[in-house]
């Protein structure tokens, strides 16, 4: 009798437990995401190059795999990670079997396929990212190909090894076949489709489903209470979830401080006020993003830049701490390579470390440009840098106006070189004149189509020697790279050739990579080969800030904290 | 007799409106198109950060939507769809141009409307008031605080605000919900700060041009004949020298109205977040999405050239001497 009432009383207990639990992860509430970023153009994802498309579609539509903040796979779409054959040609895909289409007919491998044959490699619908698809065959581009299997499965197969391919394969998203035929090699009736523009077809794909889109003001989503992966444990727990647009800054940053918006990113100066408010709960998390000083070694950039040495003694004069503390506000770190350090691909060891500690010498740098032959020593020993034609050195420094960070870093540099006697004239022009004027290039002379790197012999039309821009690097992929290092690379437009640059970018993606230690190898040698070779000075890794309402729970800050966010709730 | 004239008048300048609409469309419409700018260049950053051949997207996107096509054959196919009421489709917005106006119309008619109106009475009584009581103590003080509301950019005024009695006071949001109903008490409140924004600085401008104009009425004749005559003071100030004084008011609050529509409102739809159209075409401008920028350059043209016709026509009934032949 006395077991029994023990186990009544624990039985009790353990419900009134689930059922707290159950209490506190009620759906409830509205979840507004504040930007400042700029709206999305399109819920027609597969028409969109711009990435907030991707961001808003995104909520209603799962890809294949997520990552959590280690880079481990979570699974979403896939029923079980993407298979790769032996010889790296062969990726096979198993989705699950209980995704639903909003009329209730299964998402199936033909879904998959259609949208790759039918609208991603297809002529009439100019899908912007099919280069992702293509492969280089004996000096032809080609598509891969995609093949169902069976109703759960399909396959893709290369004919040449692209080590990290398999990314690419992950992000994948369908459309409905059985919609999208209607509209089929009509581009027009494809882009105006209704049920794309307002997702009416995404059924229990997504943690949310569209509801309202003003443009320019609130992207707003309802709770899927059909969702896949969820469903079970009654996620996702916000009745609605909001994207807001704002104009400004301040007006964003008011609207946390507020308690108007549940979450934002936060610009790292306002990060001490941020950090005092008891409502808020603000977390600094790594990305993926780099800051780096462009050397133009091209015809149009002052020569010296062409010589390694002359690029190091540069990069050794600029402070890159000091980049990180006045410019970052201290959210960021002093980058050498083009390798994120939340990536498993980064290698510390070996790594010339311009700009920190021993090679952070205006002196040397100095020294070393007098060395080449760019400088004169004076009768007080004090030494002059001079152009190649003897005259005092004076480089042009360009980046997009309207950019903070971006100017803030130009008017640092201009300092940290005119104390080694270099005279910086700092540009900042409009985002397309700086594409069109300065980075695009050409042979003079030719009719040639201007091109981020149309080769040896090309130039922009404006000349300029340095110049600062933000880029990416993808930490599982840093071999996407290749694009702005290798000779051939279709973003070089800095004209950086290197023939050993080249072949492990090569190497990074062949098929003895596929052995994972091979490949964290070549990418050491790479991160010290252009830590040394300098075709850009690496200049610092920025970290984000983000601010939630603090009753908001189920967070995990990470370079992805994002991946789990279907089981996010209010207190 | 009156109506006939102005009937002939009206009609003439609708004709005139309607060519001057299609001059400014024409070459609005070339002038966008010849630009060193493509749509395309909102992507290349994207593009160049997933590491896209841009050159081949930039001729896929122009290809897309037409662009590829000479100029002339963009133009004729553009006249043909508008005549048939289609205003071609947004691709900065996905959707069509017409629909994206219809939506976002209103939120910057009720700002500029309701601004207009509390610019408008109060600058006025402030005006009047500061002018009969000229050299006074509030004539002081409202000359001074004219000068503080024309000089104060708006888009300062509207995060000062903000920050005072949203953030601080949490009397209002920080910025506009469209969730809420526009005919309701809730959207009129959460449109005070905007309106306060935007009509400061026409409040004040309103103020010393109704001062000044009141001010030239009084010295003339006819109101020492009015006074003469015994009339109360509350009927020569009311009927006989804001009647003159108002003609070169209404010149200006029309004008004011004009510039406003797609100017001066942009600054306070950004602070408030308020979707109209000045965002709209400030937007659209940036994004080189051209049928939005022509059709809100013709919507705009248009409306100057109404409203102008509606001063006009105003003049007429407030002064019975102009009659316009």
């Amino acid at each position: 009798m006395t077991k029994l009432k023990i186990l009544a009383f624990f039985l009790v207990a353990m419900s009134l437990l689930a059922c707290s639990c159950q209490l506190a992860k009620e759906a409830s509430g509205v979840f507004i995401s504040g930007t400042s970023s700029g709206d999305a153009e399109t819920l027609n994802w597969i028409l969109a190059a711009d990435s907030a498309s991707f961001g808003y579609a995104g909520h209603t539509v799962d890809s294949l795999v997520a990552y959590d903040n280690e880079w481990d796979i979570q699974l979403r779409c896939a029923a079980r990670d993407v298979e790769v054959s032996e010889d790296g040609l062969v990726y096979t895909v198993t989705i699950r079997n209980d995704l639903r289409w909003s009329d209730g007919s299964p998402v199936t491998a033909e879904d998959y396929v259609y949208t790759l044959e039918n609208l991603m490699f297809s002529d009439w619908l100019n899908y912007p990212y099919k280069s992702d698809w293509q492969e280089e065959v004996d000096g032809e581009t080609v598509f891969i190909t995609a093949e169902v299997v069976d109703e759960t499965t399909f396959s893709l197969t290369r004919r040449t090894v692209d080590t990290e391919f398999v990314y690419n394969v992950r992000t994948l998203a369908p459309y409905p076949k059985y919609i999208a035929v209607k509209y089929e090699g009509d581009v027009k009736a494809f882009t105006e489709a209704p049920e794309f523009n307002n997702l009416t077809y995404t059924g229990n794909l997504g943690p949310y489903k569209f509801l309202e889109w003003v443009r320019n003001d609130k992207f707003v989503l309802e709770r899927n209470p059909e969702y896949y992966l969820a469903k079970d444990v009654g996620a996702p727990y916000f009745e609605q979830y909001t994207i807001k647009i704002f104009g400004t800054a301040a007006t964003l940053h008011a609207a946390l401080e507020a308690g108007d918006i549940t979450y934002t990113g936060i610009d790292p100066e306002k990060m001490g006020k941020f950090r005092e408010m008891d409502w808020l709960n603000v977390y600094t998390v790594p990305t993926r993003s780099y800051l780096l000083l462009a050397y133009n070694q091209r015809d149009n950039g002052w020569v010296g830049l062409k010589q390694r040495e002359v690029r190091q003694a540069l990069s050794m004069a600029i402070d890159k701490e000091l980049i990180v503390e006045q410019v970052l506000y201290g959210f960021g770190e002093p980058a050498f390579s083009f390798i994120p350090k939340p990536s498993p691909w980064y290698m510390d060891e070996g790594l010339a470390k311009y700009g920190v500690g021993s090679l952070l010498d205006k002196e040397a740098a100095q020294e070393r440009l007098l060395e080449l032959g760019y400088a004169v020593k004076r009768d007080d020993g004090n030494i002059e840098v001079r152009d190649e034609e003897g005259r005092p050195l004076k480089l042009t420094l360009v980046t997009n106006a309207g950019n903070e960070v971006n100017e803030d870093v130009c008017h640092l540099i201009k300092e940290e070189l005119a104390a080694i006697g270099i005279e910086v004239e700092l540009k900042f022009v409009p985002w397309a004149t700086e594409l069109r004027k300065y980075m695009m290039n050409k042979i003079p002379g030719t009719d040639q189509e201007p091109r981020y790197n149309n080769g040896v012999g090309a130039v922009s039309e404006e000349p300029w020697d340095m110049l600062v821009i933000l880029f990416n690097t993808h930490p599982l992929s840093p071999s996407g790279s290749d694009v702005f290092y290798s000779t051939k690379g279709g973003l070089n437009f800095w004209g950086f050739f290197n023939s050993q640059v080249d072949g492990l970018f090569r190497q990074a993606k062949s098929k003895e990579a596929l052995d994972e230690e091979v490949r964290r190898e070549v990418y050491a040698g790479l991160s010290v080969l252009m830590s040394e070779e300098q075709p850009v000075n690496f200049l610092a890794f920025q970290l984000a800030n983000v601010g939630f309402q603090s009753n908001v729970r189920g967070l995990e800050p990470g370079i992805n904290m994002g991946y789990n966010y279907h089981l996010w709730y209010f207190e | 007799m009156k109506k006939t004239w102005l009937r002939d008048y009206i009609i003439r300048r609708l004709l005139y409106a309607i060519i001057i609409a299609w001059g400014i469309l024409t070459v609005t419409f070339v002038l966008v198109r010849i630009g060193p700018t493509s749509p395309a260049d909102k992507y290349l950053a994207n593009l160049a950060a997933r590491g896209q051949d841009a050159a081949q997207v930039i001729a896929a996107v122009e290809a897309r939507y037409g662009l590829d096509q000479p100029i002339y054959a963009q133009y004729l196919n553009y006249i043909g769809n508008l005549v048939q009421g289609d205003w071609g489709w947004s691709f900065s917005t996905s959707m069509p141009v017409i629909e994206l106006i219809q939506t976002h119309w209103i939120y910057s008619f009720q700002l500029i409307l309701l601004s207009s109106i509390f610019a408008g009475i109060i600058g006025i009584l402030i005006g009047i008031y500061s002018a009969v009581r000229q050299y006074s103590r509030t004539d002081y003080i409202a000359t001074f605080f004219s000068f503080i509301g024309i000089s104060i950019p708006n888009f300062w005024l509207g995060v000062m605000l903000i920050l005072l009695f949203a953030v601080q006071f949490g009397l209002f949001k920080t910025y506009y919900d469209t969730s809420l109903p526009l005919f309701s008490l809730a959207n009129l409140k959460q449109l005070i700060l905007p309106v306060i924004t935007l009509g400061t600085g026409m409040l004040a401008g309103y103020t010393r041009y109704t001062r000044s104009a009141m001010l030239d009425n009084l010295r003339k004749e006819f109101v020492r004949t009015a006074r003469a005559k015994g009339l109360p003071e509350r009927t020569v100030i009311g009927k006989h020298v804001f009647r003159n004084a108002i003609l070169p008011l209404i010149t200006i609050i029309m004008f004011d109205l004009g510039s406003i529509v797609f100017g001066g409102a942009y600054l306070t739809e950004i602070v408030f977040g308020i979707p109209g159209l000045g965002r709209i075409s400030f937007n659209a401008i940036f994004a080189d999405d051209y049928a939005v920028v022509v059709a809100i350059t013709l919507i705009a043209a248009f409306l100057i050239l109404m409203i102008n016709l509606i001063t006009d026509i105003t003049y007429t009934y407030l002064d019975p001497r102009i009659r316009y032949d």
